[in-house]
């Protein structure tokens, strides 16, 4: 295995698990925006370098951001404490997502069999094989600037 | 197993998985708002390192990008309107904690 790919995938876990555990809410955000760079990182080192950048750009960013952004309006001074957590249940959650894992991608032989004709480059792919998911990412877009508006408008008056 | 399977694509896998994990163990155990949105992100991640991985394996990395990007877009619109929530439910309620809002009124 290369060197490189496992300093990379170990980032990606050791910072997320900071982002996790952390008690204060703006270095769990950071936290979560490295993680972001690590598996970005991953993705160049695996050739899918549009969704690296995409990952840097718009999710160890933009959602950086708006975390942050969120967490400097609900700041106050009592944060809240988390209860005990329950430690049994990573474990549980852990060996059943394997065998579900195991099952799903290995088992059934699904890995790699993508269904639709292998193209040569990512434009022609993204263009031409998967034309309707451009459609649904405009309206999803679209929907979540709307409610976002509708949201704080909403907000302005009640005060 | 599958022959594609390199030790890259393993390690992968394996990795997409605990994120898997660790994201569905934030939304059992804890109760802060953000936290929790922080689960539902990790979660995403290990998706998004799943496709690249099988589209890595299979030999089809363009059309498992064009995957991961749609899941991206629509994050950023699910984490946006999240927070949007969240802020107004702490101008409502004044806590972060879920268990606040238990008692909707309609």
């Amino acid at each position: 295995m290369d060197a490189l790919q496992t300093v990379f995938l170990t980032g990606v876990v050791l910072f997320v698990c900071m982002a996790l555990f952390s008690r204060d809410l703006l270095k769990a955000a950071i936290s979560l925006g490295v993680a972001s760079i690590f598996l970005a990182l991953v993705f160049f080192h695996m050739h899918a370098v549009y969704a690296g950048v995409f990952e840097i750009s718009v999710v160890a960013g933009l959602i950086m951001v708006l975390f942050i952004a969120a967490i400097g309006m609900t700041r106050h001074e009592a944060e809240e404490k988390e209860k005990r957590w329950p430690t049994y249940l990573l474990p549980l959650v852990l060996v059943a997502t394997f065998v579900l894992a195991y099952i799903i991608i290995f088992a059934s032989g699904m890995l790699g069999h993508y269904s639709g004709d292998v193209m040569d480059t990512f434009g022609k792919t993204l263009w031409l094989g998967r034309t309707f998911d451009l459609v649904g990412q405009i309206g999803a877009i679209f929907a979540g600037v709307v409610v976002v508006l509708t949201l704080f408008r909403k907000g302005r008056e009640d005060e | 197993m599958n022959e594609v399977l390199t030790g890259d694509v393993l390690a992968a896998f394996v990795c997409a998985v605990v994120l898997f994990c660790l994201g569905v163990y934030c939304l059992l155990t804890m109760r802060n708002l953000i936290r929790l949105l922080i689960g539902v992100e990790v979660m995403t991640k290990g998706v998004t390192l799943a496709f690249i991985a099988s589209g890595f394996a299979g030999g089809n990395i363009f059309l498992a990008q064009c995957f991961v990007i749609t899941i991206i877009v629509v994050e950023v619109s699910v984490i946006a309107v999240a927070l949007a929530l969240i802020v107004n439910a702490y101008r409502h309620t004044g806590s972060l904690d879920i268990r606040e809002l238990t008692k909707l009124k309609g």
